[in-house]
């Protein structure tokens, strides 16, 4: 088994964190999303990307408005709810501890 | 050679193979399934479409009509498979908060449509389907998701009370712009365009658990206790109301002497107004006051609607303040409206028959009223035959 597959239960769980942490910056729409993604070890697609996303709003972590598109329907951009942002601000402090775990056990 | 099958996508047509048809249609009913029991399966599935709708507008070009079966199973491949319920498995309380989900999924199915999330943005539209007479009041609720007879109730109490209906009503037929286009219609009442995307799915059996929708008795349950609490807030708002006014009533119970005097006060007031109505439509003066030169009619108008509304306003107020001081609602009720209905009659048909006898205007105002409505009905009718 290779370290990219050992891994892709923990890439799954983090996605989430990820998602908030581009919708953060700025408002975004899917193909936006993806595209940041891609150049990552996080790389998806559509067919994850939708149902997470329309989980995080179930859970009131973003929200998203329709706006016009130069070519084509509208589109939804995403934006974080307060409730979103602090939950970015407790996973990134969280992560932070995971770090220091794993950087620190095993050193003499 | 090919068969092409056109397919509406987020409401746009795309020409595809047969073989890529078979393929996304394959994709879709997979990710339905997958989908299944998810509260926000629809939208999703809606996303997912209007996505690849994109993709497919993206291949196709003037030289380019159709989209071929390679091309689909490309995207296809480029979505990936639809992903039940990320997290799910990682989250132990995945139970529990399938549960709560559960419940408040009633409620937002409920919502949704009517707070516009879900769908394109909501515009405001003038709607000429069952308009009455330029359809804002249609547009309106539509925008507002009510029944447009409470919206023309509204305005037709607007214009009789404060006259401002009217004036709204005529500016918003000539602002708003008409509802022409599918879209904008669709737009105007917040339906997604895809509405009968919906209807061709329903039909061809793709959302088989919305017939069977496990919630359909929790639904109704839902909309019971929405009834349940509005009405309960009724009840609550009335009986404010009603403690308020025994406790601050300015006047205690000597009320059976002070409502026929307030009553004979709002009386006058409105039979004043009502004279000097007609006294302008009439001869052009408001009780033989000529108008200044440079006010039209209708302002005039206007300022004696707003005028009335200022002093009958508080008065009625008072009356009202006068029924709900005169004690808990009982016998003696009945007895005080009936006094004070007779009261009020008997003031303003006193007043206007003192006024057509003392003022030659309002008199020559009055005996007129039948020839200005001769020569309405007139206009009317000629209007009539030549738009005939």
């Amino acid at each position: 088994m290779s370290v990219n597959e050992k891994f892709s239960a923990i890439r799954k769980g983090l996605l989430e964190f990820l998602v908030l942490q581009i919708i953060a910056a700025e408002k975004v729409y899917v193909a936006d999303i993806l595209k940041q993604l891609s150049a990552t070890q996080f790389a998806t697609q559509e067919g994850t990307l939708y149902p997470l996303l329309s989980k995080m709003r179930r859970e009131g972590l973003l929200d998203y408005e329709w706006k016009e598109s130069e070519a084509g329907p509208p589109r939804k951009y995403y934006e974080l709810t307060p409730k979103g942002r602090e939950q970015l601000r407790e996973t990134l402090e969280y992560w932070g501890e995971i770090n220091g775990t794993v950087k620190k056990l095993g050193q003499k | 050679m090919n068969k092409v099958i056109t397919i509406n996508l987020g409401g746009n047509a795309y020409p595809l193979e047969e073989g890529g048809y078979d393929a996304l249609r394959a994709y879709l009913e997979t990710a339905a399934a997958q989908l299944h029991g998810n509260p926000d399966r629809d939208e999703i599935l809606s996303d997912i479409e209007g996505a690849i709708g994109e993709k497919f507008r993206a291949l196709l070009a003037s030289h380019k009509t159709v989209v071929e079966t390679r091309e689909v199973n490309a995207v296809l491949a480029e979505m990936g498979p639809i992903e039940a319920d990320p997290g799910k498995t990682a989250d132990p309380a995945a139970g529990v908060a399938g549960a709560s989900g559960k419940s408040s999924r009633t409620g937002a199915a409920g919502a949704e449509p009517a707070t516009g999330h879900g769908g394109p943005p909501r515009r405001l539209y003038r709607i000429h389907e069952g308009a009455m007479i330029a359809g804002v009041c249609n547009g309106i609720a539509a925008h507002m998701n009510i029944d447009p007879t409470l919206v023309r109730l509204a305005f037709v109490l607007l214009t009789i009370f404060w006259g401002t209906g009217l004036l709204v009503y005529v500016v918003m037929a000539i602002v708003v712009p008409e509802a022409r286009s599918p879209e904008e219609k669709a737009a105007a009442s917040g339906d997604p365009s895809t509405a009968q995307e919906f209807i061709r799915r329903a039909k061809a059996g793709y959302y088989e658990a919305m017939k069977g929708f496990p919630d359909r008795k929790a639904r109704r349950e839902w909309k019971r206790r929405f009834k349940r609490e509005m009405r309960a807030n009724a009840d609550q708002w009335r009986y404010n109301w009603h403690s308020y006014w025994t406790e601050h009533a300015p006047l205690h119970p000597g009320m059976g002497f002070t409502l026929p005097v307030l009553s004979m006060l709002h009386g006058a007031a409105t039979v004043l107004w009502i004279c000097a109505l007609i006294s302008l439509l009439a001869t052009g003066t408001v009780l033989g006051l000529a108008l200044p030169a440079n006010v039209p009619t209708w302002v005039a108008a206007l300022l004696l609607f707003i005028a009335y509304g200022i002093i009958a306003g508080p008065l009625k107020v008072a009356r009202r303040a006068c029924y709900w001081g005169s004690g808990r609602p009982g016998w003696t009720w009945p007895v005080v409206f009936l006094l004070d209905a007779l009261v009020w009659l008997a003031v303003a048909a006193a007043l206007l028959w003192l006024g057509v006898h003392f003022f030659p205007e309002l008199r020559d105002a009055v005996h007129s009223i039948p020839a200005l409505v001769h020569q309405a009905a007139n206009d009317v009718q000629t209007w009539w035959n030549e738009k005939k």
